[in-house]
């Protein structure tokens, strides 16, 4: 057990202590210090993840739960530091590290001619630590500090052009957005705190059913249940990290940070911090339906509505970020519906293949000289072979291709999606299954646009079209190999095996996953059962749609989007979510403080407070400096007449 | 007789220190200027072996010497904060003293029984060796004030500082024999038991108690008897400044909690205004007013920071009036604390200062970043504490304060603080700003000792480490009160 | 009346009165000799409280040894008397206000109501053959031995502070150094040039 302690600790501090030498003596160790000692810490962290999950997944280790620190204990409230490391932890670690490991050095490729090279690397080991504390967590408030640290990680990534306008513009709405879901997320662990009075996980989670019927009103009379409000506060926590419906605007434009970091934080790791969450208090949402409802409708309608945004749009990174939302709707519609597991499941996948696609994207960006658009692209498959080889097994796992890892993860979400009874449920799966016609389309549309086809359209690109170097190549053949087995493999043990008992707790009413299990034998079946449901054949209509419209007839293309410009338009605006921010939220906000300006700031604050205050703090000082006259004798007085004044009101009166 | 030989090892810690300050003097005697360091070196030795013996000792709560010695776990916690503190002091005062020709055995042997005063005023018992412990102290400072017999605003400032002093502690005598008058005893046990009896007289009692009451503003610099410090701290060389702004903070703690919890409990908190309750709320809303106030329109660092002792003074006072475990163990937090956060702002500015210049004003911090980033930065650190900004040990000092106020249902002057302590915040950003925004006056690099630079680095990282791990340091004052 | 209360009366009043004198007088060295006549009738008083010892250590100190150095050191300065005057002027109707007051407050407190005989009864006289030195020796001695240890410490204090304020090495004195003038070899002093000898022209 000690040992297992050490490991943990030096697991986690691993990466801490890369980003503090890379941050702190970027001068004296340079560039390839920076590299190589950041990559160390990642590495030593990602073996000991493996080894970690090796114990506790192969060997059976027993769950680790322990407070290492007390932080503090304020009115009998105990808040620590400590570790729960059980099959869920060993995975989340597992990926974080090994996806982290990637990114740094694929870094080093993508990242050699730019300025704060050591602060790169400096924020992303960071990232990796903050991510580490949050996952590792086993309690409430750790996992708030983590939440927040990699949070702020990625507000520093995203600006980090801060030169450029529309870089700080962007930092600034995922700072603002997320705000709004933190400010949810704390009065959820506020609430759990006042009715729990712990903050420990195990502790909550068995308290949690008695207090199942417990209700309170907020205002009014009205009564709402505590287990409810609980819920829906952490989700929304969720909504802002994890980039739901409409807390969803700030991560197409976080792809202004450089692509290692869309792929690190904004595609596998940190926006899947949301769904780890939920899935982690399962035992929490068990209780109230209403709040699976909720996140099921929510997980459902982003599925869908964000994957269709992703056909019209023509930036490399911008289809990849939304289709990013759009899994991310999958996964946390897997929650809703009860099925921690699969929802967790195709986070895993998704980790791979995401990262994949996305670092796919970077080398094609490098070999473009930084020219993201997908229309100036095309027949890149003639000079970039392993960009497009793993470019093509990314997409086809992200369709859902059988026997690729998100062939797996996909149908189990959209097959327990459809055993669910809960509200909104049927509404929920046939959106779900939409969405499959609706990726298959917007990945195979980005797919043929940047490498079949003729192009590129600037002839002088082709000149200087070349495969990226190593250290970026190996990453993504690395990516590969589990984005395209790791459905395979892990189907059987963590969807229908014992992977995950004990860590997740689904009341039996909510058992869907059980349900797909009941016609589950084995991974051949399940392909053979799915290619006859209609999930996959949409997936392939999609792929042929795909080719047909955007390579064959690109006429096509051209023809529905002047037919349906009314839709194209409402897609390309993003159904309007940013204007309707803009003016509601940013202009209502301006009026408000324009108002506020006028009429609080310049007539009360600055005519009275401020400048009154500034006048009467000249008024006072003047006085004061008037008896602090440096005369002995008005000190003397000074004090004589403090204790008359003492006497007077204490003795005499 | 409670007297034997086994009574001395109890005051091991005084002994020690007093036996080491004896053989300093006499050995500086005979030491070269040139080897006027090994003075420095033993004085720090002395420190440390009195703090070895402190926390070798025996912490069981007992009283000794017929009521006048106080052994507990407070008095050793204290003991403990001053020594350490003091050991910063006096490494930051080296470079200044030899550069100023002031470098004499006399300092630090000065400096040495203020310290063994200010233990003496933490151990007391009765209200005679808290009183003799007090004079120690205050004698030895108002030599180490005048440390600089060529410098007219030292002997001034010395001179108002011994003719106030004087005055308060008059005013303490005589307080002091109002109580014995009241009470008929003199130690802190004996007086908590005849007012706990009810047979003193209550009016005497707090005619008393307003004048012992002064004693302790006084020697802590609150609004209205604050009129020293300014003067004092801003004429004294800055080196007796770092240690007079600092350590005796803790000394006069020690002597709050004696008289007025311990001995004149029954005048506390459950006596609301009838009580010294009342009269700490007066000296603590002025200190804080006053002290945040003036502070904005100081140039003055040293004045500045000055003002800025007196705003924290009226935090240690909120909390002691809060009373409580609760309230007394956050003001021994925020006492320990702030001496810890005063003594690195003082000695940075006697690192800051160099031969024939001293760095004394606002803009001669000007730059800083840029001459020297790591001091720059434990500035910021400590700048940051006396703010009150998180993560810096500061804001838990504060919030802990504010969290007993609002227990013991005195919420009206949380806010009051929180709302002076938003202005406080102001004075200290303009320490900020000068240091990171502002171009330098001189490009001169900062010549700072190794002994020197590793102190400030361990003093300005501590702000840090206990703001990580404020738990560490609190468990150790709630326990040390819950002693009591 | 008895005789021990007229006695009393008697004392105080001039105590009052020459410390009145004490601070009212221009001349320095009339205050002087009035706060010496105060210490002599305070050293009465004590007597008449049977503390004799405390009395008489009163006047051989504070008559015998402080007030003597005093009138010296005033003789020796010679202050500027109008300066220090024109300041008391200045601010006496303040001084006087808050004296009354002060006086007032203390007044309420200290009168009979608190300290009357009814509160505390007059302690009863000591047979002839007490020993007030003794007795204070012996307490001094155990009761008080800590108190006592931190005196004589701050007695040193005392020592050093006065030193180390007015004991100064001043560059431009010209002192005598015995040791070294004793030392001096024939090199440091004499030097010899060798030179031929000069013909008579």
């Amino acid at each position: 057990m000690e040992d297992m302690k050490t490991i943990y600790l030096i697991l986690v501090l691993a990466p801490l202590a890369g980003s503090v030498i890379a941050g702190l003596f970027r001068n004296q160790i340079g560039k390839a210090g920076a590299h190589w000692v950041t990559i160390l810490g990642v590495g030593v962290s990602f073996l000991l993840s493996a080894y970690v999950f090796w114990q506790h997944v192969m060997n059976g280790a027993p769950v680790f739960n322990e407070n290492l620190y007390t932080w503090m204990v304020v009115d009998g409230l105990e808040m620590h530091v400590g570790f729960l490391v059980d099959n869920l932890t060993a995975m989340m670690i597992t990926v974080v590290t090994f996806v982290s490991l990637m990114v740094h050095i694929y870094t080093v490729g993508y990242m050699a001619h730019e300025d704060g090279y050591q602060r790169f690397f400096s924020y992303i080991s960071l990232f990796t630590f903050s991510m580490l504390m949050l996952v590792m967590s086993n309690n409430f408030l750790q996992l708030f500090f983590g939440w927040e640290a990699v949070g702020l990680v990625s507000y520093l990534l995203i600006g980090f052009y801060y030169k450029r306008e529309t870089a700080i513009f962007a930092n600034m709405k995922a700072f603002l957005v997320n705000r709004v879901g933190d400010f949810g997320f704390i009065l959820g662990i506020a609430a759990i705190a006042m009715y729990f009075n712990s903050l420990d996980y195990a502790q909550v989670f068995s308290a949690a059913p008695d207090k199942a019927g417990e209700t309170i009103s907020i205002w009014g009379d009205s009564q709402w249940s505590l287990m409810t409000v609980i819920c829906i506060l952490l989700f929304i926590g969720a909504m802002g990290k994890s980039a739901q419906m409409p807390l969803h605007v700030w991560l197409p434009d976080s792809m202004e940070g450089p692509t290692p970091i869309s792929a690190l934080i904004h595609a596998a790791t940190m926006v899947t911090a949301g769904i780890f969450m939920v899935a982690r208090t399962s035992p929490l949402f068990e209780l109230s339906e209403t709040a699976l409802s909720f996140v099921l409708i929510i997980g459902a309608t982003t599925a869908f509505f964000m994957g269709l945004i992703g056909i019209v749009q023509n930036d490399i990174k911008r289809v990849v970020a939304y289709s990013t939302l759009s899994q991310l709707g999958y996964m946390v519609a897997a929650l809703g519906a009860s099925a921690y597991a699969a929802g967790l499941f195709h986070l895993m996948t998704h980790a791979f293949f995401k990262a994949l696609l996305f670092l796919a994207a970077g080398s094609v960006i490098i070999g473009m000289h930084h020219n993201q658009d997908i229309r100036n692209m095309g027949g890149l498959r003639k000079y970039m072979k392993i960009t497009w080889i793993t470019a093509l097994l990314g997409s086809l796992a992200l369709i859902g291709f059988p026997g690729f890892s998100g062939f797996f993860s996909k149908d189990a979400i959209i097959e327990a999606v459809g055993y669910s009874q809960i509200t909104g449920a049927t509404y929920a799966h046939w959106l779900l299954v939409a969405g499959v016609f609706v990726t298959a389309l917007y990945s195979f549309r980005m797919y043929f646009l940047v490498f079949h086809g003729k192009g590129p359209r600037d002839e002088h690109a082709k000149d200087h079209l070349k495969e990226s170097p190593a250290v970026v190549t190996v990453p993504l053949i690395l990516l590969a190999i589990p984005s395209v087995f790791i459905g395979w493999f892990a189907i059987e043990p963590m969807l229908f095996g014992d992977f995950f008992k004990g860590v997740l707790h689904v009341a039996s009413a909510h058992d869907t996953l059980g349900e797909v299990g009941k016609t589950y034998h084995d991974q051949i079946g399940f392909i053979s059962h799915g290619m006859m449901m209609l999930p996959f054949w949409l997936a392939m209509a999609g792929l042929a749609v795909a080719w047909y419209v955007y390579l064959m007839k690109p006429s096509i293309a051209d023809g529905i989007r002047s037919r349906f410009d009314w839709l194209y338009r409402l897609l390309d605006r993003k159904y309007g979510f940013d204007e309707f921010n803009q003016a509601v939220f940013a202009g209502g906000s301006l009026f408000i403080g324009r108002l506020l300006w006028n009429v609080g700031d310049k007539t009360v604050i600055d005519g009275i407070a401020v400048n009154g205050s500034a006048r009467s703090v000249g008024v006072l000082a003047q006085a004061v400096r008037w008896v602090q006259s440096g005369y002995l004798y008005h000190y003397a007085i000074a004090m004589i007449l403090g204790l008359l004044g003492l006497l007077f009101w204490f003795v005499v009166r | 007789m409670d007297f034997n030989a086994s009574t001395l090892l109890l005051l091991l810690p005084e002994i020690v220190l007093l036996s080491a300050i004896a053989v300093i003097l006499v050995l500086d005697l005979f030491l070269d200027q040139s080897k006027r360091v090994f003075t420095y070196g033993m004085s720090l030795a002395a420190l440390v072996a009195t703090m070895a013996a402190v926390m070798l000792g025996d912490n069981t709560s007992q009283v000794v010497m017929h009521g006048a010695y106080v052994v507990d776990a407070m008095g050793s916690v204290l003991k403990v904060a001053l020594l350490s503190v003091g050991i910063f002091a006096f490494i930051y005062s080296r470079r200044y003293l030899s550069d100023r020709n002031l470098f004499k055995g006399e300092f630090y042997v000065l400096g040495l029984l203020a310290i063994l005063g200010m233990m003496i005023m933490v151990s007391a018992g009765s209200f005679l060796s808290l009183y003799l412990g007090l004079e120690l102290l205050a004698l030895s400072l108002y030599a180490l004030v005048a440390f600089d017999g060529d410098s007219k605003p030292g002997s001034e400032a010395a001179m108002k500082y011994f003719v106030l002093g004087a005055l308060a502690s008059g005013m303490l005598l005589y307080g002091i024999s109002m109580i014995y008058g009241a009470t008929g005893v003199l130690d802190f046990a004996g007086v908590a038991k005849v007012i706990a009896s009810g047979q003193a007289d209550q009016t005497v009692l707090t005619f008393g108690l307003v004048f012992v009451l002064i004693g302790i503003a006084f020697k802590f610099g609150a609004v209205p008897f604050h009129m020293w410090v300014p003067d004092v701290y801003q004429g004294a060389p800055v080196v007796v400044t770092a240690f007079l702004g600092s350590v005796p903070k803790i000394a006069a703690f020690a002597m709050a909690m004696r008289i007025l919890a311990e001995s004149m409990g029954g005048l506390g908190p459950e006596m609301g205004w009838q009580g010294w309750q009342g009269m700490l709320i007066i000296l603590a809303v002025l200190s804080l007013a006053l002290g945040n106030i003036v502070a904005l329109v100081q140039d003055n660092i040293k004045r500045m920071l000055a003002y800025s002792t007196i705003s924290h003074v009226g935090f240690i006072f909120l909390g002691l009036l809060a009373g409580g475990d609760k309230g007394y163990s956050a003001a021994m937090f925020y006492t320990i604390i702030y001496a810890l956060t005063a003594v690195g702002g003082f000695g940075l500015l006697a690192i800051l200062s160099r031969k024939g210049v001293e760095a004394e004003n606002l803009h001669d911090l000007k730059g800083l970043n840029k001459r020297s980033p790591w001091l720059a930065a434990m500035m910021l650190l400590i700048v940051f504490s006396m703010a009150g900004v998180p993560p810096t040990v500061g804001f838990f000092a504060k919030l802990f304060i504010l969290d007993a106020l609002v227990n013991a249902d005195l919420l009206w002057l949380a806010l009051v603080a929180v709302f002076f302590s938003v202005i406080g915040a102001f004075y200290y950003l303009r320490i900020i700003k000068v240091i990171y925004f502002d171009k330098p006056e001189s490009e001169e690099p900062i010549a700072a000792n190794v002994d020197a630079r590793l102190a400030i680095s361990v003093n300005g990282l501590a702000m840090l480490y206990y703001g990580i791990f404020p738990a560490s340091l609190l468990a150790v004052c709630q326990a040390a009160i819950a002693a009591l | 009346m008895s005789f021990e209360k007229f006695l009393f009366y008697l004392f105080a009043a001039i105590l009052v009165g020459s410390a009145l004198m004490v601070i009212t007088r221009r001349n320095p060295v009339h205050s002087a000799l009035f706060l010496v006549l105060a210490f002599f009738n305070m050293a009465a008083i004590w007597l008449l409280a049977e503390a004799e010892f405390l009395a008489i250590v009163l006047v051989l100190v504070y008559v015998g040894a402080v007030m003597v150095l005093f009138l010296f050191v005033i003789m020796m300065l010679d202050i500027d008397l109008a300066t220090v005057r024109a300041g008391f002027i200045k601010h006496l109707p303040v001084g006087i206000v808050v004296a009354v007051l002060m006086l007032v407050e203390m007044v309420l407190v200290l009168g009979p109501k608190h300290f009357g005989l009814t509160k505390y009864a007059a302690p009863e006289a000591a047979p002839a053959d007490y020993n007030n030195t003794a007795e204070l020796g012996l307490s001094l001695f155990t009761q008080h031995l800590y108190a006592l240890e931190i005196a004589a410490v701050i007695l040193l204090v005392a020592m050093i502070a006065a030193i180390s304020l007015t004991l100064r090495k001043r560059p431009d004195s010209k002192r005598q150094n015995v040791t070294r003038q004793h030392m001096v070899k024939k090199k440091d002093r004499l030097k010899i040039i060798k030179m031929p000898a000069e013909e008579k022209g």
